[in-house]
């Protein structure tokens, strides 16, 4: 009965809402005429609280199917976001060719569709690409290889 | 005749061999980008602002217009080939157009749309041209006061477009303008919601969650789906051009929609979306031969395709002269001309004028681009087509995280987006639309803005809204149109409502 998507939107806004009051405890509130840094983020989170509470409330009353995590979304979620972040963190020390390689190798593990050889492919087809339009052609200051 | 020595400035302007070039190449990598299953206009736009910030304000404005017609229009491509959307603006080009394209008449539907769609942006172009001036003296007439109760309608009206619980897009629009307060508090300096996290100081980009949420949180959910076949159209495109039958079919279906696109499109909350539904049925409810529909009726494109068309340039209207987004798409745009320098508004007019009236001859041009662009390549869009996912998914999510870090210049940027990606998956599997949240992420700090100007104003008094004649109609608006939508919510109705929508 929690599971339903109604219930756990409900959830995560109230969820929201209570962490940025928390957050926002200690910012100035100051008055209307002289409004602090903390009077609209304060303001809006007890709205989002209210409508949070409405849309759980609601969801609890209307029967629908409970969502259930799959092991296919866990391992998409998992690799699609430690492929992205590898990049990030290797780009600028380590260069385009190998932050490709990481977000490629990673990122190929979201599905079990892609063979290695097909992975490889990808992966250098991409650096080609990459480099031609963003370095060769656009000129941006990523380097290319790692930086000893 | 101002109308014609603006429209002749702006063309001068646009009109050099190197801007066409620009134009010509926005529109080539939009549609490359846009007809890519999965991938809409907000994450195709958002994924190659990037690569016009290197260039003069005034090219740099005419490649993001080709860009943005070649990102809605690549999406009607796949809709009538592959029979998947990329975006709502073209859920109902779908209907006849993937039928069209199973009788083997593909060719003539994207030409109908193609040039269906030259015809509307070529009116809506004149449009904006028309009616900018007079509006943005209306805007610098605006104070806080009626700015503020502007964008609060539309942020309400930015409700009607989202699907399925009202309570949910609202709260989703709140938590976009939390987001959006993120970073350092203009006004007195104080720092919020930073986490003392250095790079959350100067807040988050637009490009960065856009390109988040629907780009990299897009893949996810692709991904978490078990692989189901497409339905690529096989058979070859033998014939492009459309038949003398079909012409004499749709040419009133272009008039009607390009005329319903042009008046929805200004509407706060309207745009292209809105726009094609709204084609669609009228069409169907003004023909006489109402069965064809869904069976590969040719007015069942032209119509929808005008209007969408129609609608997202006529959105530009508000967006330029007042300074505020009608829709998730005008908000991307919105901080693409701000990282450009250009502070959309009523102002923009007087002070830049070559600048303004260049982008909307750009327009015109991009339009133009698409026509050129699509009928030859109307081929290699479906080898494209052909792609198997597994192989597109790796380069789109490489595009995202190229593109995040190019408008940044930081790591960190490209990890925030990773975050925002896993927040987007979680928002679709909770049938919670994330657009209407971006459109309040780029508003939150504008209102926040207005509201303590109008404050200062008034000296603290709420009543200052009510008291001003503009503001109180606007906000009477507001008030009425989310009566409208709560209303049937509140007692159960919805569901009944939104089947007679879909019907």
């Amino acid at each position: 009965m929690l599971a339903r998507a109604d219930v756990l939107s409900g959830l995560l806004f109230v969820a929201i809402a209570v962490f940025g009051l928390w957050i926002s405890r200690d910012y100035p509130v100051g008055t209307s005429l002289r409004m602090g840094t903390g009077y609209v983020p304060r303001l809006l989170c007890w709205v989002l609280l209210g409508l949070g509470a409405i849309v759980m409330a609601q969801g609890l009353r209307q029967p629908a199917p409970a969502l259930r995590p799959t092991a296919l979304a866990g391992r998409a979620v998992l690799s699609v976001t430690v492929a992205i972040v590898a990049f990030a963190l290797s780009l600028e020390k380590l260069g385009l060719v190998v932050a490709i390689v990481l977000l490629v190798g990673i990122g190929s593990l979201a599905t079990r569709a892609l063979r290695p050889l097909e992975t490889a492919i990808a992966a250098v087809g991409l650096i080609i690409l990459s480099w031609g339009i963003f370095i060769a052609g656009l000129g941006l200051a990523i380097p290319l290889w790692p930086d000893f | 005749m101002e109308f014609f020595s603006n429209l002749a400035m702006g063309f001068g302007v646009a009109l050099t061999p190197a801007n066409l070039g620009f134009a010509f190449l926005g529109a080539m990598v939009g549609t490359l980008i846009g007809v890519l299953p999965g991938i809409g206009p907000i994450a195709t736009i958002a994924m190659l602002l990037p690569l016009t910030f290197h260039l003069e304000p005034v090219s740099g404005l005419i490649m993001l217009a080709g860009i943005f017609y070649g990102a809605q229009y690549g999406g009607s491509t796949t809709a009538i080939l592959v029979n998947l959307p990329g975006e709502t603006s073209s859920v109902v080009t779908c209907l006849d157009g993937h039928q069209m394209a199973r009788q083997g008449r593909a060719g003539a539907a994207l030409a109908i749309a193609a040039l269906g769609s030259f015809f509307a942006g070529s009116v809506a172009t004149g449009l904006i041209a028309a009616f900018a001036p007079p509006l943005s003296r209306v805007g610098q007439s605006f104070g806080a006061p009626e700015y503020f109760s502007l964008m609060l309608l539309g942020l309400i009206a930015a409700v009607v477009l989202a699907h399925g619980s009202v309570l949910k897009a609202i709260a989703m629009i709140v938590v976009g303008l939390l987001i959006g307060l993120a970073g350092t508090d203009g006004n007195t300096g104080g720092e919020r919601f930073t986490f003392d996290i250095r790079e959350l100081t100067d807040g988050i980009d637009v490009a960065t969650l856009a390109i988040g949420v629907f780009g990299i949180g897009e893949i996810i959910s692709n991904l978490a789906r078990p692989a189901e076949e497409r339905s690529v159209v096989a058979q070859k495109i033998s014939r492009l051009w459309p038949t003398a039958d079909d012409f004499r079919r749709s040419w009133k279906a272009v008039l009607r929609g390009t005329a319903l696109g042009s008046v929805l499109g200004v509407l706060p909350g309207g745009g292209a979306t809105l726009s094609s539904f709204a084609a669609y049925a009228l069409e169907k409810k003004s023909s006489k031969e109402p069965q064809r529909f869904g069976r590969g009726a040719v007015e069942g494109v032209a119509a929808p395709e005008s209007a969408n068309n129609a609608g997202a340039q006529t959105s530009f209207i508000p967006m330029l002269t007042l300074g505020i987004p009608g829709n998730a798409v005008m908000a991307l745009m919105i901080g693409a001309l701000t990282i450009h320098g250009i502070q959309p508004g009523p102002q923009i007019m007087v002070e830049r004028p070559t600048l303004f009236w260049g982008m909307i001859a750009s327009m015109w041009i991009g339009n133009l681009m698409l026509v050129i662009i699509n009928l030859p390549l109307i081929g290699i869009w479906v080898q494209l087509l052909k792609v198997p996912y597994r192989f597109l998914y790796l380069a789109i999510l490489l595009f995202c995280a190229i593109g995040v870090y190019t408008v940044n210049n930081s790591y960190s940027a490209v990890v925030i987006a990773a975050f925002f990606g896993v927040v987007g998956f979680v928002l679709m599997r909770l049938e919670c639309e994330p657009a209407p949240m971006i459109l309040g992420f780029v508003l939150g700090p504008l209102m926040e803005e207005n509201l303590r100007r109008a404050m200062k104003i008034s000296g603290g008094d709420p009543m200052i809204f009510v008291h001003r004649p503009i503001s109180l109609g606007l906000l009477i608006a507001a008030g009425l149109l989310l009566l409208i939508l709560v209303l049937p919510q509140i007692r159960g109705k919805r569901e009944e409502v939104f089947q007679e929508g879909e019907a």
